[in-house]
Formats: structure tokens, C-alpha cells, sequence
């Protein structure tokens, strides 16, 4: 039961990651070629 | 502040709880107080006001208020569709489903949420490749039935935001009124305006630039939490002594009565929400083309683990014997964290909650702006004739307006998971008309209005039981319903892996469904009727358009689809729209078109 509890905020720390690494090269390529992030 | 209980120390400001100790029935909410609350007020809005300064423009372009650049990079539109997606609801509704349904309740709320994300991506992929240039759904129906169609969809996206903004506000005027001496009415007017105030001015670019932060902090949030509650409410001893508190259904994965009374409603809905949410078509417009599928599938995790494991909250309650407050389960996660968590803590959890309803809300009034510019102002009103100028001001006040109007519904406090169901079951009637006119090129403008109005029509028959449904009449619905169930899964198999696949998933499982459908849903009318909107849609579309002599060109949408910004003359190419002299790059872009 604590494994099924606590896989979940892992996963969410994982992803926290992966989209918090594709942020940072948003910003990067954005800031290199110029252009707006949004 | 109150105690408790006879063997815990008070719940205010005392260090978190280590051994197991069951809150009493009425337990207080923690309270913040005032000062404190509202410089957390304050410094997230202020904070998100000040990161929209950052990218606001004196002379915004029309376009890029509705759908950015449409080659927004991969962290920026996941974290903006995960930010969007999870809403204040999510997490009082997967704890709910925890509370009632035991462990498989949230994943009953949670996954299915998270597949409307991810079964989404396939038609995204295929509305973007005939229309690269739209700013929303509504839009290329026009360009492909004409007006009915649009409204019909335009109307149900209306009405999807604007009882998303109200359920949002309404979440946080109620948890100022849990969480600190403020009124409810200050929370609903504090949110309201702090959310207007960043993404007036920039629209839908600030929406995606101010969820990143919003995901940040609400995604830490819900990592540190999840594991305090659990931890500090007993942790394994909790789960050990609260096992005997669960009936078999509750203490299973595999519940029936979770399955039928929770998940079924809601994977029936997986399309419906994905197809009616404008929110979600404007990120599918935004983001680089070929960054759809990797931004879908990376919210779809995200979602699905934030709130299942929110949802945990709700099951850890159950295994505690705590008592919802007043008998609201709403209150669940919010008497959880007061029991639970350390003021710091609590801190947290409310910017949690109002950083969840606030990325939601901005979202909404992002997708109302777009509708009303794109779908009332650009191609009903101004037909090829749009000023995006003028344009730009539609959605401005119409964002003015939605956030007026959100706050004055938010005092009726509806039931948020029952509003789920209606909408979602209602969008259920729109889903396989609209998927059938961006691949089926016999589909008629008559086909998908009558498929629609008349599905509508039945579902709510269905859903509210306007006349007892026994006998042949619960037996057609049935068969409605089980037609409907084939439809869901072979609509979604269709996404993934075409037309012959598509067809033959639903029609086994329309068949294999029957067995246990005919004689049986009649005894669940929330999924009977969800179906049965899907399957009557599905049935009156395809008759209507299975003899039509229509073969419908699907290159032109892309070149009756176009942008307003330096494209004025673009929509007058449209169905109904009003024949006007074209400007010349109006006419070099149409030049290979054969209009």
C-alpha cells in the first residue's frame, strides 16, 4: 500500500524533470535564434 | 483554535502528527491568518502579473493572442497543457472517488482524465494538418459545414469555460473561507480579478507563460505532499488499522460498483471532454506541429500521477475514519492538510490549489476570447472582413466579461463532479460528428446539426428519466448505449491505428458488450445516457451522410482556415460567408487553391 501511495509523487517528480529540462531549452533556442517564446 | 481530539494536540500551529491518531468528525480547518493569506494572494498573482509584463507587446497581434506563434517548444506547451488540465476539481473529485470507491477511486478519476489528453493527440494531429492555421475547432467546422456546425460547437466550448471559470472561482472562495477569517466572496473576487489582471493583456501567450510557474509550484506541491499526509497521518500503521474500515468493494482494485458508478462515466467521457475543450484544441494549435505527441503524452503522465496521487488523500481520509466536514466531500483534502500537514506546509497547499484553479481559469478565459474573436467576431460578424485591431478588443472584453460572469455564478455553488458528468455526456454528442467530418467526406452540414440536436434531446431524456425507462424503451436505449460503447473504443482505436482497426474494435465491442449491456444499464442512468449520446449521434450522422452525394475536398480547409492578422480577405472563402473583393496577398495565397 505505501509503494501504490507513493509512486505518485515520483512519477510527478520525474516529470518535473523532463519538463522543467524542455523548458530550459525553450529558452534556450529561443534566446539563440532571437525569436519570442511564446 | 479547537482541539482535534482527546488524544491529539490542537491542529493549530502544532508540529505535524507522527503516530496514528483519527481526526474527530468535526474537525476545524486550519486557519491562516489574514496577513498571510494575502500576501500568498498577493505574491502569486502579483508574481504572475509581473511574468506577463515580460512578454506583452504595445501592439499584440491578433493571432498570437488566440494560438501564440503555433511553434511553441516542447517544456513550455506540456507543462502548459498539464497546468491547464489539472483544475481545483481534480483534486476534490479523484479524493472523493478515493473516499467513497477506496483504493481504485482515484485512478477511476484520475486515469481517465489523463487519457482525454492522450487519446486527443491523433485527431489533433489530423486538425492541424488540414487547418495548420486555425485558432479554434469551432473554426474549421465552419470552414467545413458552415455556420450551424460552428455554433453548435462554439456554443458547447462556451459553455464548458465558462462553468470551468465558475467552478474555479467558486473552489477559491471556498478554501479562503476554510483556510483563513476571510469570506468567501473575497476568495471568489480575489482569483477572479488576480487571474484577468495577467492574462488580459497577452491572451493565450500569457496563459502558456505563466503555466510553467503554475506547474512548477503545483507539481512540487503535490510531490511534498502526498508523502507528509501519508507520513504524518501514520503512515503503514494508518493503512494496517484503517484496512478493516474498507468493505471488499473499497479494498479491491478491481471494484465493480467504482468501475460502473465512477470510471465508466468517465472513460465514456475520454473523447467528449478532449473534443469540447477549447483549451485543448489552442495548445494543439500552438505547439510546433511535430512536438504534438510528445507534449500529449508528457501531460498525460503528469496529469494522471499528480492527481491519482492527490486522490490518495481521499483513501488515507477513508482509512482514518475522518468525517467530511458538513458532509461536503469537497472538504476532504483541505480538512486532510489542516489535520495532517504544518503551517508551512498548509502554505503550500494552498498556493497548490490556487495555482491549479488560476492556470485552469486563465485557460478558460484564453479559450473564450479565441472563441468569441475567431467563431462571433471573425467569421459571423466581420466575414473576411475582420479588423484585428478590433478583434483584439473582443477578446479583451470578452475576457472582462467571462470573469464578471464567472464570479456572479460562482455564489450557486454547484455540485462540480455532477456538472462534470452533464457536460461531459452532452459533449459526448458532438464527438464522433466532429471526427466524422475531418476524415469521412460524405458527412453533411444537415447530417451533423440533426445528429446532434437529436442526441442531445435523447440524453437528456435518458439522464433525467423524463419518462420511466422499462420495457422497449429501456431496451432501445440500451441498444443506443451499446452501439455508443463500440463507438468509444472504436473511435479511439480509429486515432491510433486507422480505419479498419477503428471499425473492428467497435463492432466487437459492441457485440461483447451486449451480452451485459441489454437488461442492465437501465439501472445506470448516468452511463446510459453518456452512452447513448454517442451512439444516437454516431447512428443519425451516419444515415444522413452514408447517402449523400457530397465528397467533400479536405485540401480546402487549409485555405478557408487562415490567419486574421494581414489575411483579411482569407474567410470570405468560407461556406455563407459574404462574397468580397480579395486583397492581392489574399489572392496570391489562394492562387494554387482552385476556389
Amino acid at each position: 500500500m505505501m509503494a501504490y501511495v507513493l509512486v505518485w509523487p515520483v512519477i510527478v517528480l520525474a516529470m518535473m524533470f523532463v519538463m522543467g529540462r524542455g523548458v530550459w531549452r525553450d529558452v534556450r533556442r529561443a534566446r539563440k535564434r532571437g525569436e519570442d517564446l511564446v | 483554535m479547537p482541539a482535534g481530539g482527546p488524544c491529539c494536540a490542537p491542529i493549530a500551529r502544532v508540529a505535524p502528527q507522527r503516530s496514528f491518531c483519527p481526526p474527530v468528525a468535526d474537525q476545524p480547518f486550519y486557519q491562516l491568518q489574514t496577513s498571510t493569506v494575502l500576501l500568498l494572494l498577493l505574491a502569486f498573482y502579483g508574481g504572475t502579473f509581473l511574468m506577463s509584463t515580460r512578454i506583452a507587446r504595445k501592439d499584440e497581434n491578433a493571432d498570437g493572442y488566440m494560438t501564440s506563434n503555433g511553434a511553441i517548444g516542447y517544456g513550455m506547451s506540456a507543462a502548459s497543457m498539464t497546468a491547464t488540465w489539472i483544475w481545483a476539481a481534480s483534486f476534490y473529485a479523484a479524493a472523493t472517488s478515493g473516499y467513497r470507491y477506496g483504493i481504485s477511486g482515484p485512478i477511476h478519476y484520475g486515469l481517465w482524465g489523463a487519457l482525454m489528453i492522450l487519446f486527443i493527440y491523433p485527431f489533433g494531429r489530423r486538425f492541424r494538418a488540414l487547418a495548420p492555421e486555425a485558432h479554434t475547432l469551432a473554426e474549421i467546422m465552419h470552414a467545413r459545414h458552415g455556420r450551424s456546425s460552428q455554433l453548435i460547437l462554439a456554443g458547447s466550448n462556451i459553455a464548458g469555460s465558462v462553468i470551468s471559470l465558475m467552478a474555479n472561482f467558486t473552489a477559491a472562495g471556498a478554501l479562503v473561507a476554510m483556510l483563513s477569517p476571510l469570506d468567501f466572496v473575497h476568495g471568489v473576487v480575489i482569483a477572479g480579478v488576480g487571474t484577468l489582471s495577467y492574462t488580459l493583456w497577452s491572451g493565450f501567450r500569457a496563459s502558456v507563460l505563466t503555466d510553467v510557474a503554475q506547474v512548477a509550484a503545483l507539481l512540487g506541491a503535490a510531490a511534498l505532499i502526498i508523502p507528509l499526509v501519508f507520513f504524518n497521518a501514520g503512515g503503514l500503521e494508518a493503512v494496517s488499522q484503517g484496512w478493516d474500515r474498507l468493505g471488499a468493494e473499497q479494498a479491491t482494485l478491481f471494484s465493480k460498483t467504482a468501475f460502473l458508478e465512477q470510471g465508466a462515466p468517465y472513460f465514456v467521457a475520454v473523447l467528449a471532454y478532449a473534443i469540447g475543450n477549447q483549451t485543448i484544441a489552442q495548445r494543439l494549435f500552438a505547439v510546433r506541429e511535430d512536438l504534438i505527441k510528445p507534449t500529449f503524452v508528457s501531460a498525460t503522465i503528469s496529469y494522471g500521477a499528480t492527481v491519482i496521487g492527490l486522490g490518495m488523500l481521499g483513501v488515507i481520509a477513508l482509512m482514518v475514519g475522518l468525517e467530511p466536514a458538513g458532509g461536503d466531500h469537497n472538504n476532504l483534502i483541505p480538512q486532510m492538510a489542516s489535520a495532517y500537514l504544518g503551517p508551512v506546509m498548509i502554505g503550500v497547499f494552498f498556493i497548490m490549489v490556487i495555482g491549479s484553479l488560476s492556470s485552469t481559469a486563465d485557460s478558460d478565459l484564453a479559450a473564450l476570447s479565441a472563441i468569441m474573436m475567431t467563431d462571433v467576431y471573425g467569421r459571423n460578424i466581420a466575414r473576411g472582413r475582420a479588423n484585428p485591431t478590433t478583434m483584439l478588443w473582443v477578446g479583451r472584453i470578452t475576457m472582462i466579461v467571462a470573469t464578471t460572469a464567472g464570479l456572479v455564478f460562482a455564489s450557486l455553488r454547484i455540485d462540480i463532479l455532477s456538472l462534470l458528468v452533464f457536460v461531459g455526456a452532452l459533449w459526448g454528442s458532438i464527438v464522433f460528428p466532429v471526427i466524422a467530418s475531418v476524415y469521412w467526406p460524405k458527412v453533411t452540414n444537415r447530417a451533423f446539426t440533426s445528429a446532434v440536436v437529436v442526441s442531445v434531446a435523447v440524453f437528456i431524456f435518458a439522464r433525467f428519466g423524463l419518462l420511466p425507462v422499462e420495457g422497449a424503451l429501456a431496451l432501445v436505449l440500451e441498444l443506443f448505449a451499446t452501439l455508443g460503447a463500440g463507438v468509444v473504443l472504436g473511435l479511439m482505436a480509429f486515432g491510433f491505428f486507422g480505419r479498419r482497426t477503428g471499425l473492428a474494435v467497435g463492432a466487437i465491442a459492441a457485440l461483447a458488450f451486449a451480452p451485459f449491456t441489454l437488461g442492465f444499464l437501465r439501472d445506470y442512468p448516468v452511463l446510459l445516457s453518456s452512452l447513448d449520446a454517442y451512439g444516437v449521434s454516431t447512428a443519425v450522422c451516419w444515415l444522413l451522410s452514408v447517402r449523400s452525394r457530397e465528397r467533400f475536398d479536405f485540401a480546402l480547409l487549409g485555405r478557408r482556415v487562415r490567419n486574421f492578422d494581414g489575411e483579411p480577405a482569407a474567410a470570405a472563402t468560407a461556406p455563407g460567408a459574404r462574397s468580397m473583393p480579395a486583397t492581392a496577398p489574399a489572392m496570391a495565397q489562394r492562387s494554387g487553391g482552385g476556389l
